[in-house]
């Protein structure tokens, strides 16, 4: 295991698992941001969200998921 | 043409075996006097969101940390040079004081859930179904209820990590969010990089003496919490 990204006193989770989380909680969330384009909200490509919750989820998925829940309402 | 920004430095005159960036893209350095920031040469419409590429974005700065600690940037800062070359200019000040701050220092997370027991022995004496205005009340009632729960987490939690980890913590961002069933915290500590050891071992023990939560430790990272300048700003003057 390399020195960093390790993911301590978990318990049945898998490391890999959440250092891929974590990783990219840190990335996408946060960090600096400097005037730009952030294109984090394009659809249409494999964008992952990853929350407080541990949520992972394509947008593709995100929006199967809205969409059948919309149709169920 | 414009740049994609992994992260900006101080001091930085080479790389040392920094992998390739995103959409596999060589990393340059971009100078602006003493600060420098680095960067991959992109059209606009090269770059995709893709986990590969946020990936490739954080193995970038991750590499640049083994030689200094970098404000890293948000995956996804797609600028031109003018626009980077104004944004350094404007704050360097601020730049080099947060550079100052994180010098020879790294970032650790603490995940926490732990489940509410709630009494709901008084909810269910009440058989009446409350009407829509009443369950709306009721629900507005108990998301205050949460917030003010949660400040009052929030600090408790803040004051045991003290308690626990001392000086270690050089910064703390601490963020609750209470639900129905569950309380989930973060606290993200900046520490010294020679107190990693130390800190993981002060936190398995913090652990083991709460057995009614789960908990997730994490690092080090480079400083992502703690690289913003305009969050600092917008709480300063409550701007947003």
């Amino acid at each position: 295991m390399s020195t960093f990204d390790q993911a301590i006193i978990s318990d049945e989770w898998e490391n890999t698992d959440l250092s891929l989380l974590e990783t990219l909680d840190h990335v996408l969330n946060r960090g600096l941001v400097i005037a730009g384009e952030i294109t984090i909200s394009v659809a249409d490509i494999d964008l992952i969200f990853v929350g407080l919750n541990v949520m992972v989820s394509s947008v593709e998925t995100a929006n199967e998921v809205l969409r059948k829940r919309a149709a169920t309402e | 043409m414009k740049v994609y920004v992994y992260c900006l430095a101080e001091g930085v005159e080479r790389l040392n075996k920094t992998p390739r960036g995103i959409s596999n893209l060589p990393v340059r350095i971009a100078k602006f006097q003493d600060l420098s920031a680095l960067v991959s040469v992109c059209r606009p419409d090269a770059f995709k969101v893709t986990r590969k590429n946020a990936l490739a974005h954080h193995e970038v700065v991750r590499s640049i940390t083994r030689q200094t600690t970098p404000l890293p940037a948000r995956f996804g800062t797609l600028v031109t040079i003018q626009q980077l070359s104004n944004y350094v200019s404007t704050h360097r000040q601020a730049i080099k004081a947060k550079l100052a701050h994180v010098r020879g220092r790294v970032e650790m997370n603490v995940r926490m859930i732990a489940n509410i027991i709630t009494d709901t022995s008084q909810e269910s004496k009440n058989e009446d179904v409350p009407g829509p205005g009443t369950a709306f009340l009721l629900e507005k009632r108990r998301e205050i209820v949460r917030e003010k729960a949660g400040v009052v987490y929030k600090k408790q939690l803040s004051l045991w990590l003290r308690e626990k980890l001392g000086d270690l913590v050089k910064e703390e961002k601490i963020s609750v969010v209470i639900s129905e069933t569950v309380i989930l915290a973060r606290a993200d500590h900046l520490i010294e990089r020679v107190d990693v050891e130390e800190y993981r071992t002060k936190m398995a023990n913090a652990v083991e003496g709460r057995p009614e939560a789960r908990f997730m430790v994490s690092g080090p990272w480079p400083p992502y919490s703690f690289a913003n300048i305009e969050l600092e700003f917008s709480s300063q003057f409550g701007v947003s």
